[in-house]
């Protein structure tokens, strides 16, 4: 069965990653139970596994015999610079989301993606970002009563003052 | 009196009518804009809704369904762009119209059509799902075990580019599933010694990260590319013209419904199988297909809204999900202590009379909506993605965080969002991943079961599947899904051809 499409970049690299994940996966899936029992807990683990092992085997030799003479590019057409910096960003916001809290680290994140995607300038994208932090904050927090970590802002004095503003008793 | 009071529910509560419509209303705009998915959308959801009741969850997230595969129309007419990939179809013929300042035309019968099928869906899904669910009761372990291996095998033939690539995500999927302890004899699968995996990954932080983050990261490369402005004219169609398409309609609303309840199967298949019905049984279109038939539209927009209530049938009534979404809404499900499958109508029919009512409301608002406010939706899908994205991107991660307010749920969202990316840009389809998540439990349990009473012998275990006539069927089908994809269905057929 000859493809007529060509090898992507790093389809290769990828495919081969399947098939040793794969092969790692059996080798566990192995020693849950061994040959057992086919009611083992390890019985479904391994015949998934090995249909993985199998697969990957496949598609790897399908691979194999694509064409490597291809216009696209890696750095281009599979890991273009937008998404290596949106995961790297979301890698970040991860990281940061307890020390700095839900509204300080969703208000970077959002500026830097808008200025960087939407080449808007610096106060346009952090009044949107203000904006959208707004709105999904009292979205989220008060409809859908989402726990966020609050970080270093006082989230619970802010509501509470707020509470109390509305109760007449503001200051 | 029962069933009517269960139908009743969504109807004289407010608080659960607002939140059809809100999600109706939701879902257009969801399915209206490219890039953005009703799976992305409801697997995003699930994780707010998680600490809601079941009824105010469930309606939401229907009406999102609902709303969303209509929305999925309105930029493959506007646009040429498919919102949603059951709207492909739609635009062959709804683009040109749209060319030829027809759109307003376009969306008004895609809208009138869509409640249409939706409502023969609803109505089949209130007809047949009991049924089903009575037979279903005298189902054996190995009939469920062959049902899910079906599934995962028809969603990975049909919805990516090669069965090898799906076998591979599906099977991925139920290892996946497997990951934590095993409920029978808690002994440790795939934890590699650590103490983070023994509770198994979080199937919301999976879902989340393939359907929303890798889908924001494949929007990426195109998140430049100007909204094309559109002017709409005339809406509501004539009586005369949905007349004169009822009968496609019906048949092609008939086609989706059965496409629909397909495990694994859903609006996106069934539309593109109505599509090509469409150009076999209409002899002599006004307009050529391709260039602005209206049946090019009647008949995928029948179909992909009639498979919405299709889905459900083998998601209530056996406990295998229908398509993505309802893969999702089962884990919802079980989030909220509810195990779909043939019990649940038993034990539990004012939820299925439930789910039968907030369908049919869904689709009436679906129609509201539809036909009025077109030039907002229009303003909306003008959008720029560069602003769009990042708040997707911003509601997956908090989303994932929600699940269980552990940043290892974002962790994995993260890693699945990067990996589900590099499938996608490789062919691999990810709705056999999810599926093979939600369906794994019921795999491994019913093969676990079926091998026991047959005294661990393959030989008996065959001889059983053999015997029974729904076994045999459900059998058949799974040899002949192999085997129709391999160069062996081919020769047979090249030989009987020549």
């Amino acid at each position: 069965m000859q493809t007529k499409e060509p090898r992507r970049p790093g389809e290769l690299v990828f495919n081969i990653a399947m098939v040793l994940g794969s092969l790692i996966l059996l080798w566990s899936a192995y020693g849950i139970s061994g040959f057992e029992a086919m009611s083992a807990p390890g019985a479904i683990p391994m015949v998934t596994t090995a249909a993985m092992v199998i697969c990957g085997g496949l598609i790897l030799w399908e691979t194999l015999k694509k064409s490597s003479a291809t216009d696209e590019k890696l750095e281009r057409d599979i890991l273009p610079l937008p998404v290596v910096v949106t995961i790297a960003l979301i890698a970040a916001y991860s990281l940061l989301l307890k020390p700095l809290g839900f509204i300080p680290t969703s208000l970077l994140f959002l500026t830097v993606m808008i200025r960087y995607l939407a080449q808007s300038s610096w106060l346009r994208a952090v009044l949107l970002s203000l904006a959208i932090v707004a709105v999904i904050y009292m979205i989220f927090r008060v409809v859908f009563t989402v726990l966020m970590p609050p970080g270093i802002v006082p989230e619970a004095e802010i509501i509470a003052w707020a509470k109390g503003l509305f109760a007449g008793k503001g200051n | 009196m029962d069933v009517i009071h269960s139908l009743l529910i969504p109807i004289l509560d407010l608080q659960l009518l607002g939140l059809i419509a809100l999600g109706t209303f939701a879902g257009i705009y969801v399915g209206a804009i490219p890039g953005l998915s009703v799976t992305m959308a409801v697997s995003i959801l699930i994780s707010f809704t998680f600490s809601w009741d079941v009824y105010p969850a469930l309606a939401l997230m229907i009406g999102i369904y609902m709303g969303g595969v209509y929305g999925g129309s309105r930029t493959a007419i506007l646009l040429n762009i498919p919102g949603a990939p059951a709207a492909i179809a739609t635009a062959l013929d709804g683009y040109p119209m749209a060319q030829k300042g027809q759109a307003g035309e376009a969306i008004g019968i895609v809208t009138v059509v869509s409640f249409i099928g939706g409502f023969i869906g609803i109505f089949a899904l209130a007809v047949f799902a009991p049924l089903l669910a009575d037979f279903a009761i005298r189902f054996q372990p190995r009939d469920y075990f062959l049902l899910g291996v079906l599934g995962i095998l028809l969603v990975g033939s049909l919805s990516g580019e090669s069965l090898v690539k799906g076998i591979f995500a599906g099977a991925l999927g139920i290892g996946l599933g497997a990951v934590g302890m095993d409920p029978l004899t808690f002994t440790e699968r795939f934890t590699f010694g650590t103490d983070g995996l023994r509770a198994g990954v979080s199937f919301v932080a999976v879902m989340i990260g393939m359907f929303g983050i890798s889908e924001g990261l494949m929007q990426l490369h195109t998140v430049n590319t100007p909204a094309v402005k559109q002017k709409i004219g005339r809406i509501i169609p004539s009586w005369l013209m949905v007349r004169k398409h009822l009968p496609l309609g019906l048949q092609t609303s008939t086609i989706g419904t059965v496409i629909g309840a397909l495990p694994g199967t859903g609006g996106d298949i069934a539309a593109l199988i109505a599509y090509d019905h469409a150009t076999r049984v209409t002899k002599n279109p006004e307009v050529p297909f391709g260039k602005g038939a209206i049946e090019g539209l009647v008949a995928p927009e029948t179909a992909n809204n009639a498979a919405v209530g299709g889905a459900f049938i083998p998601m209530l009534t056996l406990g295998i999900p229908g398509d993505a979404v309802t893969a999702i809404m089962i884990g919802a499900l079980f989030i909220h202590g509810l195990n779909p499958g043939p019990m649940l109508m038993v034990e539990q029919p004012d939820m299925f009379w439930f789910i039968v009512s907030a369908l049919g409301l869904a689709n009436v608002f679906m129609l509201i909506f539809g036909l009025t406010g077109i030039k907002a939706f229009v303003k909306i899908v003008e959008m720029p993605r560069a602003i769009l994205l990042p708040v997707i991107l911003l509601l997956s991660i908090v989303g994932a965080y929600a699940v269980s307010n552990s940043l290892n749920d974002v962790y994995w969202m993260l890693g699945f969002g990067v990996f589900g990316y590099f499938m996608k840009l490789y062919g691999y389809p990810l709705g056999p991943v999810i599926l093979g998540v939600i369906l794994s439990r019921l795999l491994d349990d019913n093969w676990r079961r079926a091998i026991i009473s047959d005294q661990e012998s393959l030989w008996l275990l065959l001889k059983g599947t053999l015997m029974s006539p729904l076994s045999l069927v459900l059998f058949a089908s799974v040899v002949l899904i192999f085997v129709s994809k391999t160069p062996l269905w081919g020769m047979i057929f090249r030989k009987r051809a020549a």
